[in-house]
């Protein structure tokens, strides 16, 4: 018994390999023997979209283009904004939370105002004002939804930092005569940065998610296809009425990885019995 | 507990001016109404005969005074309740005119998807905790979890699909002209939509306060003098389990109100998310601004009457 709750279990793995398999799929997508996602495959005397078959697995969109090939190029998009996403979040906010962690004072009480505020934005509304107001490239998108991670990271970071540099073998750094910098870089950070994976696996599903979002306001990445992108395309009442496996074929695809991502991200923080996570 | 309150709002006061602030000289700096008030002429600053228009709107909008300045007139009509003009050709309505008959969809539509996501939530945890680690908590278990793990707007999609092509069973857009009953039943679908999650995360929190409420000296003692296992639950374990599902529920509602933009969206329902994103892409910062400020005050209002419901439900948290 004892063993079984030590280990994370069966479907950790099977998360793992999953966001592994979905992960190379996208980073060797072009060298993968894939229909290509912007070519239209007419079919002679038929009019698209086409459903699933031997050809085409998920079927076709509406100008025949091959819906797995494009789920499959979306997850490109969508992974480097998830996360490009939370290693913005996870850079600052970690960077915050450790820092007024340490030295509190006057650092904690500026630090604790930015995240308040920060956290007083419905986190959607954020999103829209920064990517309306900025253009709508990746690096845009992505770095607007990892604003939305520094305030939970920063939160988490600060509260382990605060029990960590209690204890012992801080003060003993300490009194060998280290600097400031080497007990945050040595001590500290090794012990903060497992509560924070936990916490940025779940960071990631939720700003794949938030792309979505944004997708659906019209507010996504201007350029190339998203997971959020494809969903809207096949959205439509017509559509979904009479071709529903175009947004349903992403929609898998989007639900899958969430839920990698969640179970992973949920196990992890049981393993490490990280209690205090708001997010 | 008189001060507690007071200190609780004045954080939310302050709160709400830092994202005023920020908001407004975030929109000022970095967008370009006059485009959207005078059209492609605003780009033509060549032209003598555009120069002189864009000078008067600059004028007629008060653009061309300080930051400082035009914050400090914002906020002064803000407290009188003007919201101002919007930055349009015409620059009628006035916002709060458009606020005034968007508002009212948006609000219902969340406080429908709230009263569902509780209504759902209780009876399930109710469940989930009296037949903890068996079969159906089990099941009700993987079930929340599904439930989490799936987008507002794929759900949204999803439900669209089975509820209302498949089944027909509600109506798949909103008429902002029928009477008040039927665009409550057409709200029924997005609300749902809203709710789903949400109660799937209360459900969760319930439960585990749920049984380790049940696990307590005093609940043993009402089962020993032979009050029913569904008596003992309603009447007094569910009480004492109820302070993570508050405290989350203040939390939640600014993931909803994100939510709601989204699915409005999604069922054309023209509340003041799709008042935002249209207002956002045209540059119409008067309009920007209400939406923003109405949606953060909400949120760190409920907030604010969470952390004191909160203090009522246990005093030790005033200190």
């Amino acid at each position: 018994m004892t063993a079984a709750r030590r280990g994370l279990g069966f479907g950790f793995w099977l998360s793992i390999s999953w966001l592994i398999v979905i992960s190379l799929a996208a980073i060797f997508a072009p060298w993968l023997p894939l229909k290509d996602p912007g070519e239209n495959y007419i079919v002679a005397g038929a009019r698209p979209p086409y459903g699933p078959s031997s050809t085409h697995w998920l079927g076709t969109d509406q100008d025949a283009r091959d819906v797995f090939a494009r789920t499959i190029f979306g997850a490109r998009t969508s992974l480097v904004i998830g996360f490009g996403a939370i290693s913005f979040g996870i850079i600052l906010g970690g960077t915050l939370g450790v820092l007024s962690g340490y030295f509190r004072g006057w650092t904690d009480r500026i630090a604790s105002i930015v995240m308040l505020i920060l956290l007083s934005f419905p986190g959607l509304i954020l999103a829209i004002l920064i990517t309306a107001l900025l253009d709508r490239g990746l690096a845009t998108i992505a770095i607007t939804l990892g604003i939305l991670g520094v305030a939970p990271v920063g939160r988490l970071a600060r509260a382990s930092t605060l029990v960590f540099a209690e204890r012992d073998f801080v003060t003993a750094a300490r009194a060998i005569g280290s600097s400031n910098r080497r007990i945050i870089v040595r001590e500290l950070l090794p012990n903060v940065v497992i509560p924070m994976a936990a916490l940025s696996l779940l960071g990631m599903a939720i700003a794949i998610v938030a792309e979505g979002g944004l997708a659906f306001l019209g507010l996504s990445v201007d350029e190339g296809v998203t997971w959020g992108k494809l969903i809207l395309l096949g959205a439509g009442t017509r559509d979904l009425e009479r071709a529903p496996w175009i947004s349903f074929g992403p929609i898998s695809m989007l639900f899958l990885t969430v839920l990698a991502l969640n179970y992973a991200g949920d196990r992890l923080r049981d393993y490490f019995d990280v209690k205090d996570i708001t997010l | 507990m008189l001060s507690y309150v007071a200190q609780r709002l004045m954080l939310a006061v302050c709160l709400l001016l830092a994202v005023s602030a920020l908001t407004f000289s975030g929109m000022n700096l970095l967008g370009d109404p006059l485009v959207n008030i005078l059209g492609p002429i605003a780009a033509d600053t060549e032209n003598p005969k555009s120069i002189a228009l864009i000078e008067a709107a600059e004028a007629e909008y008060h653009l061309d005074k300080s930051l400082p300045e035009r914050y400090v007139r914002w906020l002064g009509d803000l407290v009188r309740g003007d919201l101002g003009v919007q930055f349009s050709s015409t620059g009628e309505p006035p916002v709060s005119n458009i606020i005034k008959e968007r508002a009212p969809r948006t609000a219902v539509l969340l406080v429908m998807a709230q009263s569902l996501a509780v209504l759902i939530s209780i009876p399930w945890a109710l469940l989930a905790a009296s037949r903890a680690r068996r079969p159906a908590d089990r099941i009700s278990t993987v079930t929340s979890f599904l439930l989490i793990a799936l987008p507002n707007f794929a759900l949204a999609v999803i439900l669209k699909y089975l509820l209302a092509i498949k089944l027909g069973w509600f109506p798949i857009t909103y008429t902002a002209n029928d009477p008040f009953l039927s665009r409550i039943y057409q709200t029924f679908l997005p609300a749902l939509t809203i709710a789903l999650p949400a109660a799937a995360v209360y459900q969760r929190l319930l439960r585990t306060d749920l049984i380790t409420t049940l696990q307590e000296d005093f609940i043993l003692m009402a089962r020993a003098k032979g009050v029913s296992k569904w008596k003992v639950l309603l009447r007094h374990a569910l009480r004492p389990s109820f302070f993570s599902f508050i405290t989350v529920f203040g939390i939640n509602t600014g993931a909803l109100i994100g939510g709601s933009l989204v699915v409005e969206t999604i069922f054309r329902i023209p509340g003041l998310g799709t008042t935002i994103v249209e207002a956002i892409i045209r540059d119409d910062f008067p309009v920007v601004l209400a939406v923003v400020m109405i949606a953060t005050s909400v949120f760190v209002l409920v907030n604010v009457l969470v952390d004191i419901l909160y203090s009522f439900l246990d005093p030790r948290v005033k200190r």
